[in-house]
């Protein structure tokens, strides 16, 4: 089946040879002997690349920057803005550099007369129908046309005549629109059919009248929809939340890491005067390459409302009063010290860092406690959390381009992973991937064999007797992902051994070198890996069964645990950023700074250790986390070993070195005896379809209590459900 | 010993700044203590002071009482010196209203060492 | 001097403005869509028994996996079918060709022969570019305006003509010239227009093709060559072959 879209095919050629460049994806590597090597001269410096390199990789190889619109790294080739032309040695005509291939023994000529003429005459154009409202414009300081123009453009404007005009769109409450800014290079067309999968962006008309929108009124419904701001090289797409608040060159920028979903997406995050203004994508070609997901770039303004900024602590009328953190902490270190062992419990939530969660454990242990929950269940029977192997995705992000069959069972990665999803999305575009879905019919921005949504059909691959197993054994190199959601479920246990035995039957089956993972979990929230690797217990089934004296929760906001599930003489702490679900039942509060405000580690879905640094300072008495429970355990008399951060660190370091290892992914293994120990589950799988919680696009916005706090979510949440005009707001421009 | 010695001897050696004896130096104190005593009313008004007369010369008074215990004529004499170039700086105007306010400041409170109170103190990192 | 200079940036303002392409006036407006009760997703539109057959005839010229290529032969089917294209037949000319609906709006919106807006059932189209225009199509652009009551772009109240002024249709040899529906009327005067008209109204369609009586597009003062018969077989070949 052809998947690539009409669009890219224009330059097939070029686009396959995309490989040869080291800097760009591995998905279109093609082998070639080294005795095929071009030679071609840039400036008549000598350079050898492969056949089918473009000019514009060639010259970007030896570091010469061609000034370009259209022409992106991760989307196909459309060649339409021309502002790429050079000349080549002897051409009759400059040639457009990023849809050229090079030929033996050109020399091309990037600084030439004739080239320069030809960028000037192409800017020239381009501006004749740009509005000149850069003192207006949100792009201004980081427009590539303005940065463009000052460097090719020429210096007065021959334009007397009148400028097209073009209609903006309302696509929804994240993009704002200014089309009479669009220069039409179709990035944005191009990035919503490649890589969102949503076809929803054209160009209609033609000539002077052309433009880019749906044609009829619709939202530009995607969970990748806020890209297209950082793609789009004028002004025509912006923020909407962003919009007259900051300038690029106002605002500090801290490279941190996001904590909405599991995938721990790079991010950037720009601040003015103690606010987060935006949150920008980082590059990393392992985790999120250069996109973000909506909630990670929109939900920043929860950061700043429904926050807890004093400690608080419930007076005798029921009443949540402030107080002091002497107060409070005196109090905690009092509940604490009347309690021995199993009196008390902890539960961590799912925006923890993980000095926060050792803090906790050193804390709780020392108590003699090994009441340490995460609100996230991971079946523990068989070989539960002690294999690592069996609760990462071990094949990691970056895999799934090598990986030829993906079976996903009970997840919707789309809203639980978007990032992973859009991997999944690009393999299936280029690598020819087949996929196949155990679960709920979802629309995954892709085709997929969907094998049925009953565990039944689980149980038949597993035992073989499936038609799919024919399919997943021709597999060379296969992989299974199965959500955290579906190991939520009384049968998770179950389900882990079933998907435990179809990974080790076409490990089996597909004879791939010893090296390939095929088991993989994706999970939802971001602290949950390190919790495990730490020893947390997966699930609050313990508290349950044995309800503690004393609760503390840790960021807890699921509402895992009501006030029912605890005797009436309990004292309940809650550690957390946002009044949210688990603050209301609390004694105490203790307020804590979010992943903006702190140096906090977190493990990815994959093992991944990556750090968030402070970007502004947490609001009001909100302090870090494990310095709370630093404090408390000096006032409870088990005072913790460590005051600063990098004492933290290295206690991190104590208990698993990986924690630290920023940026590096510990490698996982044991999958034949976590398959051997899950043999031993005697667990009956349940009759109750697998239907992952997030199933379309109003769930996957507010699913945390950062984004249950933001109003842009709130808005998208809105617009999706009664249409882009709900949300309308009058033009302030 | 040796050494204490040489120390002893090169004490006695040494060359006197202004004051021959204790009793000079003191008139000199006494001296730089009255025109202080009598420049604070005119300090008060042309610095525009938001204090009384009397607080500038009790803190007037204040400081010299800090070092009383001072009884090396040299010594003496090198804080009459310090004292009269901070009068002819105010005299002159060479100052301004908040280093006058300056000597009226409380002292500081040392930074928390401990991590309790560095934790109740704010966001120290 | 800065009156004058006032005068040429508003003369030359005003040449702007009359620059319209030919898309604007006739095949839709705008390049957006606004729902209107005459064309919204839900007009009615489905494609006869027949036209459906021809739409797969047409599908089958294109390999698997290259459906999209059927986009303009099936748009034109569905054009043919109903007069002009609803957003509704787009949709489902999306449907049938199992491409995203915008894929099929882009081109719908590119091509000017389109027509995105209801026309009516005698779609006039006068050329009036240079070579048409140097021939007087103005008097025959007169003609109709005043025989029909219409202005460019408008359509007759009963529905059954639509004015429309157009680019070159390829037929300057004959011009002046208008196309009606699919039939070319070649060579015109202001009366023959009129009489076209005239016949449309009454229900007949008259004969295609030039007025002034000569064949097809064949030089209007008679042929000036290739006047004698065709020579025959062996004609110029050596006598001994």
């Amino acid at each position: 089946m052809l998947r690539l879209p009409t669009l890219s095919r224009a330059l097939a050629g070029a686009a396959h040879s995309k490989g040869s460049i080291p800097t760009s994806n591995n998905v279109r590597t093609s082998v070639r002997a080294l005795s095929n090597l071009v030679e071609v001269f840039v400036d008549g410096m000598p350079i050898s690349v492969e056949p089918g390199t473009t000019v514009l990789q060639a010259c970007e190889k030896v570091g010469v920057q061609i000034p370009r619109f259209c022409y992106h790294d991760r989307l196909s080739v459309a060649g339409n803005c021309r502002m790429c032309l050079v000349e080549i040695e002897k051409a009759p005509k400059p040639v457009a550099a990023c849809a050229m291939p090079v030929m033996k023994g050109w020399n091309i000529l990037t600084n030439s007369e004739k080239t320069r003429k030809a960028r000037e005459g192409v800017m020239e154009f381009l501006l004749a129908n740009h509005p000149l409202d850069c003192p207006i414009c949100d792009q201004g300081g980081e427009c590539d046309l303005q940065d463009q123009s000052m460097m090719f453009g020429s210096d007065r404007s021959r334009f007397a005549e009148g400028k097209r005009a073009v209609e903006d769109k309302n696509i929804g409450p994240l993009i704002k629109t200014i089309m009479t800014r669009c220069i039409q290079c179709t990035r944005c067309v191009r990035f919503a059919s490649e890589v969102a999968g949503v076809e929803d962006l054209g160009t209609t008309g033609r000539g002077n009248d052309m433009q880019i929108g749906t044609y009829v009124e619709k939202m530009f419904l995607s969970e990748m929809s806020g890209n297209v701001i950082d793609l789009c090289p004028v002004g025509a797409l912006t923020s909407k939340p962003y919009a007259f608040t900051s300038r690029p060159w106002e605002t500090r920028k801290t490279e941190s890491i996001d904590v909405m979903d599991a995938v721990g997406s790079n991010i950037v995050v720009s601040t003015r005067g103690g606010e987060v203004m935006r949150i920008l994508p980082r590059l990393n070609e392992d985790v999120n390459e250069e996109w973000i997901s909506d909630k990670t770039r929109f939900s920043y303004d929860g950061l700043k409302r429904q926050r807890l900024t004093q400690p608080m602590v419930k007076d005798a009328s029921g009443q949540l009063v402030n107080t002091s953190w002497e107060d409070v902490l005196t109090r905690v270190a009092g509940a604490l010290q009347g309690v021995q062992g199993s009196e008390v419990g902890a539960i961590a939530g799912g925006m923890v860092d993980a000095e926060a969660l050792v803090s906790l454990k050193d804390l709780l242990n020392r108590l003699d406690s090994e009441t340490l929950c995460t609100e996230e269940i991971f079946p523990m029977s068989g070989a539960g959390t002690d294999l690592r192997s069996n609760y990462l995705l071990n094949s990691r992000i970056a895999g799934i381009e090598e990986c030829d069959h993906l079976l996903l069972v009970g997840t919707n990665p789309r809203y639980e992973a978007p990032l992973f999803n859009t991997r999944i999305r690009k393999s299936w575009l280029h690598n020819e991937l087949q996929v196949a879905l155990v679960g709920h019919n979802v629309d995954l921005s892709y085709s997929y064999n969907h094998l049925g949504e009953s565990t039944q059909v689980l149980q038949e691959i597993a035992a073989g007797t499936h038609p799919f197993c024919k399919v997943l054994s021709q597999a060379k190199t296969p992989v299974v992902v199965v959500g955290s959601s579906a190991l939520q479920r009384e049968d998770g246990a179950a389900i882990l051994k079933a998907v435990s035995a179809i990974s080790q039957n076409a490990r089996a089956s597909s004879g791939v070198e010893e090296g390939w993972k095929v088991l993989n979990v994706l999970h939802r929230v971001a602290s949950q890996v390190a919790a495990l690797d730490m020893g947390y217990k997966p699930g609050v089934d313990a508290i349950r069964k044995n309800p503690p004296k004393v609760l503390f929760l840790l960021g807890a906001d699921a509402g895992c645990i009501t006030k029912a599930d605890l005797p009436k003489d309990s004292f309940i702490i809650y550690q957390g950023h946002h009044g949210d679900v688990g603050a209301p039942m609390a004694d105490v509060i203790l307020p804590s700074a979010a992943y903006t405000e702190k140096y906090g580690t977190y493990v990815n879905t994959e093992g991944r250790a990556q750090q968030t640094r402070v970007a502004v300072t947490a609001p009001g008495m909100a302090r870090e986390d494990w310095k709370i429970l630093r404090a408390i355990s000096e006032l409870a008399g088990v005072t913790l070993p460590y005051d600063t951060l990098d004492e933290v660190r290295r206690r991190l370091a104590e208990v698993s070195p990986n924690l630290v290892r920023y940026d590096d992914v510990e490698e996982a293994n044991y999958f034949k005896q976590a398959n051997e120990l899950s043999k031993a589950v005697n667990q009956s799988l349940l009759g109750a379809p697998l239907v992952p919680p997030q199933l379309t696009l109003k769930e996957f916005y507010m699913t945390d209590s950062i984004s249950r706090a933001s109003q842009t979510m709130a808005k998208c949440v809105k617009a999706v459900t009664e249409g882009a005009e709900a949300v309308d707001e009058p033009s302030i421009c | 010993m040796a050494s204490s010695a040489a120390t002893r001897t090169a004490a006695k050696a040494v060359k006197p700044i202004f004051s021959s004896d204790l009793q000079e130096a003191r008139r000199r104190v006494r001296e730089l203590y009255r025109a202080w005593y009598r420049e604070v009313p005119s300090t008060v008004h042309v610095y525009q002071l938001d204090i009384s007369a009397s607080q500038c010369r009790d803190k007037v008074r204040e400081m010299f009482d800090k070092n009383k215990h001072v009884t090396d004529p040299r010594v003496m004499d090198m804080l009459v010196i310090k004292g009269k170039m901070e009068l002819e700086e105010t005299i002159n105007v060479w100052k301004q209203k908040t280093h006058i306010m300056r000597f009226f400041h409380e002292t500081e409170t040392p930074r928390p060492t401990d991590f309790l109170s560095k934790f109740y103190h704010g966001h120290d990192p | 001097m800065i009156s004058s200079l006032a005068l040429r940036s508003l003369v030359s303002n005003a040449v702007r403005s009359l620059h319209q392409t030919a898309a604007r006036a006739s095949a839709g407006g705008m390049f957006v869509h606004r729902d209107t009760p005459s064309n919204n997703p839900e007009t009615p539109f489905e494609f006869t028994q027949e036209n459906m057959k021809r739409v797969e005839a047409i599908m089958n010229n294109y390999p698997e996996g290259h459906k999209a290529g059927a986009t303009i032969p099936v748009l034109d089917l569905a054009q043919r079918q109903h007069g002009w294209l609803p957003i509704s037949a787009m949709n489902k000319v999306a449907e049938i060709l199992d491409v995203a609906p915008m894929r099929v709006y882009e081109v719908a919106t590119f091509y000017t022969m389109f027509l995105r807006q209801p026309v009516g059932k005698y779609h006039i189209q006068i050329c009036t570019t240079t070579p048409c225009m140097l021939c007087d199509s103005d008097s025959i652009l007169e003609a109709i305006k005043n025989k029909l009551g219409i202005k460019v772009g408008e359509t007759t109240t009963d529905k059954l003509f639509t004015l429309s002024e157009v680019e070159c249709l390829g037929a300057c040899v004959n011009a002046p010239m208008v196309q009606i529906n699919d039939n070319y009327y070649e060579d015109l005067k202001p009366s023959d227009i009129e009489q076209i008209i005239d016949e449309l109204k009454a229900g007949r369609v008259p004969l295609p093709g030039p007025r002034n009586g000569r064949f097809s597009c064949e030089p209007a003062g008679g042929l000036t060559s290739l006047t004698e018969p065709p020579p025959g077989p062996g004609f110029g070949v050596r006598a001994d072959l």
